[in-house]
């Protein structure tokens, strides 16, 4: 594994290394928004930014995903596949949301069910992430397994020190990428002592959240609560929590057809918040009200997902409490699932 | 605490211990800066928690309809008001059962424009003094004119108390405002290339989240005409199109039926701006029917009656 530094002005040269043979995805600022989305040079980047608001597993899980579109032809129909895969650099992803990339992956990669569209993606993906040096204070990943300068799911991660950025890589895909890249300067001991230490700074400046690694037990004997009524209460049942969630993946599948006999399947974003995503085809609905609504998208990160996958289901990026039009911080629910008095029970 | 602040705590209290509510519906400080939460309180010692100020931007009136069975003060400004007095007016709720209790309302921050011009940067106080918003991060302070962060609503909204309210706290503001849609006329100029680009720009944006629809006080239909699976009605990804026809229909769903609060914008996750379409069915029907929405008990509204004299030029007669 390389460390290496690399300097600004230098930047706008690595991406247009990386061009010639990646797509590359990064930081743009779009009417005060940071978004994901492909750039063709370095300055249509922003990375003096805290982070994204649509997530970038909109990149490997795009908000509406052709699957095939199909032409009718008389009796002829002919299905249209998707092209394959590019090879694609997402630059300046939070290691947070890295880490998310690794969650999704256990979902669409479960059991006999592999997901293609996903693996695929993920597969010709290439990870450069950009350390926190401002992490909000909505931010909790070192209580969810990550860490501000985490690089356990990147294949390179830069870290901003004066002029330069310290660059290291931790897969061989990043070295391969590293090796390419011949005007990197070395990294002095002192300097990789100084930013190490400042990593540190930043990295106990974030606030713990204690136990959240036992949370599953505790919600093991707590689904009939009164506490989900009283966190449902506020709730409006949209979708913002789940939609800007970097570990949320649900999703519906829809048929457009056109009246000229053309026509795609598509899959769009769905979320546990609405009522018509539980809907059965007999008319039975297993979740009528947002209270159970509620508890299902907590259980499903902190209880399901630590005992399918042995992970808990959220990387602390705070999205959900930044965004909350009614301002729910699930922060709050934390401690309000710790203090139940039902959590003793069973 | 202002002095609003204690008279609201004051009132909700004496409404609860006195039993004359099982509930009082008003907001709470959010978690963030500029974020305000509903705040629903049947314990008369837990009325401290209520608060009302700039941040105060959803519609209460859209929880409502979730306590049937129980007595109910609502803390109202003016939409909010206006939003009960309608689903009134719609029998969707039981004017016997709730107290409004109107307050007057100064207008409400617009969230998305202060975050624009903050950029990226943490904004963690955010306080109003004088006619100065100052907004502080870890390494900045800036001091914004306050006016101009007012939503526009705010600004053409001549109901800043409600119209009809069982108790009113502080001072009731009427206001002289004459409300002539200046803002629908200036954007009517532009030319049909520089309007579709406006609405492009904004409804691009949309995730489908439905917060807007969730947030609505007259959004209350059991199933939307957007989640009709059998048959599917309208597309329902997030292209452009379909991000279209939700939106234009949703806005003819309410007409003669917005009270013009402007939750919809407000609650937006991506800061889009749906007020403009509002505006100009308000417009549509404030010309046409001479009606405003949630200020009078006994008027129907004009989509839910009939009269011989509604204009039918649209009609094509047979010779």
């Amino acid at each position: 594994m390389m460390q290496k530094m690399i300097s600004k002005d230098k930047i706008s040269k690595f991406i247009s290394v990386l061009q010639k043979e990646y797509k590359i995805f990064g930081p743009v600022r779009e009417k005060g928004d940071i978004v994901f989305k492909e750039v063709q040079s370095a300055d249509e980047m922003d990375l003096d930014y805290l982070n994204s608001k649509i997530p970038p597993k909109s990149v490997l899980f795009p908000m509406v995903d052709t699957l095939f579109s199909y032409k009718k032809d008389g009796e002829k129909v002919e299905i249209i596949e998707n092209k394959p895969y590019n090879k694609v650099v997402i630059f300046g992803i939070r290691p947070c949301d890295a880490q998310s990339f690794y969650l999704l992956h256990n979902f669409f990669n479960f059991g006999k069910f592999k997901d293609p569209n996903f693996l695929d993606r993920l597969l010709n993906t290439v990870l450069i992430g950009i350390g926190c040096l401002n992490p909000r204070n909505t931010c909790f990943c070192t209580s969810v397994n990550g860490g501000p300068f985490n690089s356990e799911h990147v294949d390179i991660l830069l870290t901003k020190f004066k002029e330069n950025y310290f660059i290291a890589s931790s897969t061989d895909d990043g070295d391969v990428i590293l090796k390419k890249m011949d005007f990197l300067s070395d990294a002095k001991d002192s300097d990789v002592k100084e930013i190490e230490e400042m990593q540190k700074k930043v990295e106990s400046s974030i606030k713990i959240i204690e136990d959240l690694e036992d949370l599953h037990k505790i919600l093991d004997n707590m689904y009939e609560d009164p506490l989900w009524e009283e966190c449902a209460l506020g709730c409006l049942g949209c979708g913002t929590c789940s939609y800007l969630c970097p570990t949320c993946h649900c999703f519906d599948v829809v048929d457009e057809n056109k009246p000229d006999g053309s026509g795609r399947r598509v899959r769009i974003w769905d979320t546990c918040q609405f009522p018509l995503f539980t809907l059965e085809t007999s008319g039975h609905n297993p979740r009528t009200n947002k209270i159970q609504r509620a508890r299902q998208r907590i259980y499903h990160k902190f209880n399901y997902y630590p005992k399918n996958y042995n992970l808990i289901g959220c990387v602390g990026c705070g999205r959900c409490i930044l965004y909350c039009p009614v301002s729910n911080d699930v922060r709050e629910t934390f401690s309000k699932i710790k203090k139940a008095p039902s959590k003793t029970e069973g | 605490m202002s002095d609003l602040e204690s008279s609201i705590r004051e009132t909700a209290k004496n409404l609860l211990t006195e039993g004359k509510v099982d509930l009082i519906l008003g907001y709470e400080k959010g978690a963030l800066p500029l974020r305000a939460a509903p705040c629903f309180i049947t314990d008369p010692t837990d009325v401290d928690r209520l608060v009302f100020d700039y941040s105060c931007d959803l519609n209460l009136a859209k929880f409502l309809r979730e306590h049937p069975e129980k007595k109910l003060g609502i803390i109202s400004k003016g939409c909010v008001g206006r939003g009960v007095i309608h689903l009134v007016v719609e029998n969707q709720l039981n004017k016997e059962n709730i107290t409004i209790i109107g307050i007057p309302c100064q207008g409400v921050i617009n969230r998305s424009r202060v975050i624009r011009k903050i950029g990226e940067r943490e904004i963690l106080e955010v306080k109003v003094e004088n006619d100065k918003l100052l907004v502080k991060g870890k390494d900045f302070e800036e001091s914004l004119p306050l006016d101009d962060y007012i939503n526009n609503l705010c600004k053409t909204c001549h109901y800043k108390s409600p119209p009809v309210a069982d108790i009113t706290v502080g001072e009731a503001t009427a206001s002289s405002l004459q409300d002539n849609f200046e803002d629908i006329t200036s954007f009517e100029s532009k030319t049909p290339g520089e309007k579709m680009e406006y609405f492009k720009d904004e409804l691009n944006r949309c995730i489908r989240c439905y917060a807007c629809r969730e947030a609505c006080p007259v959004c209350y239909c059991s199933l939307c005409f957007i989640d009709q699976n059998k048959p599917v009605w309208f597309g329902k990804t997030a292209d452009i199109t379909d991000n279209f026809i939700f939106h234009m229909i949703r806005a003819l769903h309410v007409a003669g039926r917005c009270v013009s609060c402007g939750a919809c914008s407000s609650v937006c996750p991506m800061g889009i701006d749906l007020n403009l379409l509002n505006r100009k069915v308000e417009q549509i029907v404030k010309e046409r029917y001479n009606f405003e929405s949630g200020i009078s008990l006994e008027t129907p509204p004009p989509m839910g009656a009939h009269k011989f004299e509604d204009g039918q030029e649209f009609m094509i007669e047979e010779d």
